[in-house]
């Protein structure tokens, strides 16, 4: 597995902003909201969520408005958009990069970067301080024709795999997004679902071990305790002059 | 009925229209432990609306269908071009005897579906408008599917020459078999009328055209150097689909809110929901079945997003209803063969 970077508030035009990375595919996230909304957007009861999803090369296309309808259904759920009514919330998510055998993966494959848009999103709207009911982290599990499970596999692996999924948990341990293409049974969805969930959520013995232990090479990155880690850094510096003082 | 509204009653439709969410939540939440909840359209949480399909309406398309479950109406046609091996600009290779096409169909995009929403299909969609997110994603999940599911055959979509023997060639050795042309599937999908669950009809009017599909017999003439197609409907032929995929969706009801514990909201999980019902729930959960499909699997797409409620358990039995929804497709499949 490979181990993921993320940056936050790196952007200064936008209220909230984050780049993360992982797996090869780095993810820029731009957040403006709460503003002002466009008379056909508005809702009179709640905030209106906008997502862009920006491809790294040329213009968007069908692929992209599906992973945009995702990602704003989940972002609906967890966003608390009636603090904000007759608003609106813009997501921007641009690819910067993605790995470069990805052209060994199918035309029509789009599952591969949906966690890290998932998680630059999270991350961005932390970012932007807008009041959420919840986090949430995703993870890209892939099935070999063997049966074995790999987490967020290298692209050869995925043109190979008899099926892929993506999970994505709140920090309240429900399951937010699933999506899973290929052949499969309702047992191997339910193997790749318990393998996502310990990538996702802390598990009882990871909160009493301490937050960061895996440093180490091999250990597995546990993406709740790297989000709250990230955002702990980052508030850290910012109360930097109060701190020291 | 006959006794006239009091001061704070409405008639239904009123009520459905000043607040929909708690006119979902009167219908679904029983009066009394004995009556089992109900739905706004009378149907109960778990059960679908009958489709009804009616193939080969279109006289000018290759193969076509009409699928209809309740208000929601859906045309497909399905239109065979011949693409020229001569006019890819990076032809495909095959891997050998082992190919069974289904990577060829991925790479020269020969299955092209484009669905049309902005037919004046419902209040949502204005006729004459670009096409929607809803309706470009729509479009771009009917076409992944088609290629997870392995629907068509590549194989049969080739147009194939084989150079005929001369006299002063090695006698043993055939001359070998040649692509010329491809079989291109325009699968054109207009919605007539949209009440709720777009997906699995449209997925099933394509299932029922590409079904319904007569293909000319096609042939590469050297002298012309052209593909010839024969006008006699005996020789035409018909695609041999693998399995039979059936998608069916549901949509979760929660009274949940931030202000409310979780524990105190209350759920229901409804099939193949209707329009109205599709605008009072956020979540939503598609699974693709094909039980058939060589014993192993079983399914070939969840797509959930939208909520937290529907969990492991809970996918297991949508699967499992799924399943059960897909032997009353077949039947009604089936039966349209004939």
């Amino acid at each position: 597995m490979t181990i993921p970077t993320a940056t936050l508030s790196h952007l200064h035009r936008a209220d909230g902003s984050a780049t993360y990375s992982q797996g090869g595919y780095t993810v820029v996230a731009g957040v403006n909201g709460p503003v002002e909304v466009q008379r056909r957007d508005e809702l009179p009861e709640e905030a209106a969520i906008e997502v862009n999803v920006r491809p790294a090369v040329g213009v968007g296309s069908p692929k992209e408005r599906q992973l945009e309808s995702i990602i704003h259904s989940t972002l609906r759920h967890v966003v608390l958009t009636r603090n904000h009514p007759r608003t609106l919330i813009q997501v921007t998510l641009q690819v910067v990069s993605t790995p470069e055998d990805e052209s060994l993966l199918r035309s029509t494959h789009s599952l591969s970067i949906l966690p890290s848009l998932l998680q630059a999103s999270i991350l961005a709207l932390l970012s932007a301080s807008i009041p959420l009911s919840a986090t949430f982290n995703a993870a890209l599990i892939s099935l070999s024709p063997s049966g074995s499970l790999s987490l967020n596999p290298p692209s050869k692996a995925l043109a190979d795999a008899s099926s892929v999924h993506v999970f994505a948990f709140s920090s309240h341990g429900d399951l937010v997004v699933s999506e899973s293409s290929g052949c499969f049974s309702v047992s191997d969805w339910e193997r790749a679902h318990d393998e996502a969930r310990k990538v996702c959520i802390h598990g009882p013995e990871t909160e009493t071990d301490g937050a960061m232990e895996v440093e180490g090479e091999g250990a597995q990155t546990n993406l709740q305790s790297f989000v709250e880690k990230v955002v702990a850094e980052r508030v850290e510096k910012e109360r930097y002059w109060k701190d020291s003082t | 009925m006959a006794s006239a509204p009091s001061a704070i009653s409405f008639p239904p439709a009123t009520f459905a229209k000043l607040s929909p969410a708690p006119f979902v939540l009167a219908h679904l939440k029983p009066t009394s432990s004995s009556q089992s909840s109900t739905r706004p359209s009378g149907r109960s949480p778990s059960e679908f609306r009958s489709p009804t399909i009616n193939t080969g309406s279109l006289t000018h398309a290759s193969g076509s269908a009409v699928v209809r479950i309740g208000d929601t109406a859906v045309v497909c046609g399905v239109r065979g071009e011949i693409l020229r091996a001569s006019d890819i600009p990076h032809p495909y290779t095959t891997s050998g005897p082992g190919d069974d096409g289904s990577k060829e169909i991925e790479e020269l995009g020969l299955l092209i579906p484009n669905l049309e929403l902005s037919t004046g299909c419902s209040p949502a969609h204005l006729p004459g408008n670009a096409p929607s997110t809803l309706a470009q994603s729509l479009s771009q999940r009917l076409l992944s599917l088609l290629h997870i599911s392995k629907l068509v055959d590549g194989r049969e979509l080739r147009i194939e020459y084989q150079a005929p023997q001369t006299d002063d060639e090695v006698p043993d050795q055939p001359s070998e078999v040649v692509t010329k042309a491809y079989w291109a599937l325009y699968i054109d999908l207009l919605f007539i009328s949209l009440d709720g669950n777009p997906f699995d009809a449209a997925w099933a009017a394509i299932i029922a055209a590409l079904r319904d599909v007569r293909l000319p017999n096609a042939w590469w003439d050297p002298d012309r150097e052209a593909v010839l197609c024969s006008d006699r409907v005996a020789e035409s032929k018909r695609l041999n689909l693998r399995g039979m995929p059936i998608a069916s969706t549901f949509a979760v009801f929660s009274t949940a809110n931030p202000q409310r514990r979780r524990e105190e909201a209350e759920i229901w999980v409804l099939a193949d929901p209707d329009g109205f019902e599709e605008e009072q729930c956020a979540e939503t959960v598609t699974i693709v079945v094909a039980p058939k499909q060589g014993g192993k699997g079983g399914v070939l797409r969840i797509e959930k997003s939208g909520g937290g409620v529907v969990g492991r358990e809970e996918m297991a039995d949508l699967i499992s209803q799924a399943e059960d929804r897909w032997s009353g497709w077949e039947q009604v499949l089936l039966q349209e063969r004939q």
